[in-house]
């Protein structure tokens, strides 16, 4: 029973990480996308804690979700906000 | 004329691609995902789960295995890590400036800065029992430095105006990398074996002063990914006046 | 039979889911940004928090964690919501239509052209 619930509940982040990864890819707004990368990365942590890995756990939460989105947000400060078509009018 | 222009391009990069794949796959085939490896006689986990905690005197396994069995590639780990962030240091410091003045936005507000504030010492504390608590719990010098990275990159967000010193980060950072060598140096002298765990008994497994030069080297490596990320962060700022 | 500690802590935990799935909700129905950050905010907060108190009640060995989780939402959250709402109007995000009052406005105008009404 409880092994059947984690399991929904991996193949569910699961879903939701992919679902999170395409729409990093195909966003023309640059920093819509590294919020969203900074989701993909918190559910990875939270798959990693369901498989039993919390020092990689610990190592992608922090990394992944804070360090790498501001480091990414720091960068498009200094070049461009919006991919070629993004533009908002 | 565009649809074809746009076919002309992909289809080498589909090419690629499916080259890429197909040798990934024939890389990987061999390798039987999600079988147990655990289990067979001669895997070397077996050994690391039997001996660890007898071996290094660490009751987290990983720590055993990240410092003590393969400390080496740790060392090789942090150098990899050194050399990116002063990649990045170097690529920001061959930018030309573009002459105009980036836009400074609003400063934040009293609550931001003084919760900010608030936040910064309760982080920083907790980066740093993660790293000297790495031997016994989960967690080890490369996150709890990333941890105290990101109560650095609190206090950059609630004070956009901080004078802070890149000299103090990079020479705490060079201090810790040569701590690390030092210990390893330490084992090769006593016992011959770079960065072996000298110490005898490594005290009682489970205390915070046990498994010899374990905590030690984590301690180095936690105030050495510590700085250097911060130094990052610092360099990705750019200058704050 | 179940502890009398166990039922307090379901209890506690029952409020807490609830409050999350209306702050969920909120988030969806809700027209503007201001509004979801009502829901995201003051719902959620008390909703987890109630949820890290009740697991503590229930199990009280990780009573002193619950109790450290919850005071670092009770910290960290309305900080957050805070910056992000201001964030938010000072990029200009608009409010909704059917708003009625823009306080914030009013007191950046008092305190002169950019500067900080605090």
């Amino acid at each position: 029973m409880n092994s059947l619930i984690f399991l929904a509940l991996a193949i569910l982040m699961f879903i939701t990480m992919v679902a999170l990864a395409v729409a990093t890819v195909i966003s023309k707004d640059l920093i819509k996308s590294a919020i969203l990368l900074a989701g993909v990365s918190l559910i990875a942590s939270f798959l990693f804690v369901l498989m039993r890995a919390p020092d990689v756990a610990m190592a992608e939460a922090s990394i992944g979700s804070a360090l790498t989105a501001m480091i990414m947000v720091y960068a498009i400060g200094r070049t461009r906000r919006f991919e070629e078509g993004g533009e908002e009018k | 004329m565009m649809e074809r222009s746009t076919i002309q391009r992909s289809l080498p990069a589909l090419a690629i691609s499916i080259l890429i794949a197909g040798t990934l796959f024939l890389a990987f085939v061999e390798i039987g995902f999600g079988e147990n490896k655990v289990d067979s006689e001669d895997a070397v986990a077996n050994r690391y789960i039997a001996n660890g905690t007898t071996e290094t005197g660490s009751s987290n396994l990983v720590t055993s295995v990240v410092v003590n069995y393969r400390g080496f590639d740790t060392l090789g780990e942090v150098t990899v890590l050194f050399l990116a962030a002063t990649g990045v240091g170097a690529m920001i410091n061959l930018l030309p400036e573009d002459g105009k003045k980036r836009s400074k936005g609003p400063k934040p507000s009293l609550i931001m800065t003084q919760g900010g504030m608030l936040a910064i010492p309760v982080i920083a504390l907790f980066g740093t029992y993660v790293f000297l608590h790495g031997h016994l719990s989960p967690g080890g010098g490369f996150q709890g430095g990333v941890i105290i990275a990101t109560a650095f990159l609190l206090y950059l967000i609630a004070k956009p105006d901080a004078k802070t010193s890149h000299r103090t980060l990079s020479l705490s950072e060079s201090l810790a990398g040569l701590s690390f060598i030092g210990i390893g140096l330490i084992g090769l002298a006593v016992s011959g074996i770079f960065l072996d765990n000298v110490i005898e008994g490594f005290g009682v497994l489970g205390e915070l002063v046990s498994g010899g030069l374990l905590p030690l080297i984590y301690i180095a490596i936690g105030i050495k990914v510590g700085s250097e990320m911060s130094g990052l962060v610092e360099k990705m700022r750019g200058d704050a006046s | 039979m179940i502890a009398i500690n166990e039922i307090i802590g379901m209890v506690l935990m029952a409020i807490g889911l609830l409050f999350q799935v209306l702050g969920a909700f909120g988030l969806i129905r809700l027209p503007d940004v201001y509004n979801r950050l009502q829901a995201a905010t003051k719902s959620i907060t008390l909703g987890a928090i109630s949820i890290a108190i009740g697991v503590g009640v229930a199990e009280p060995t990780l009573l002193p964690k619950a109790l450290i989780v919850a005071f670092f939402l009770l910290l960290t959250n309305p900080i957050i919501s805070h910056g992000i709402a201001r964030a938010a109007y000072r990029s200009g995000v608009p409010l909704w239509k059917g708003s009625v009052i823009d306080q914030y406005e009013k007191a950046l105008e008092r305190s002169g052209k950019g500067g900080d009404p605090q």
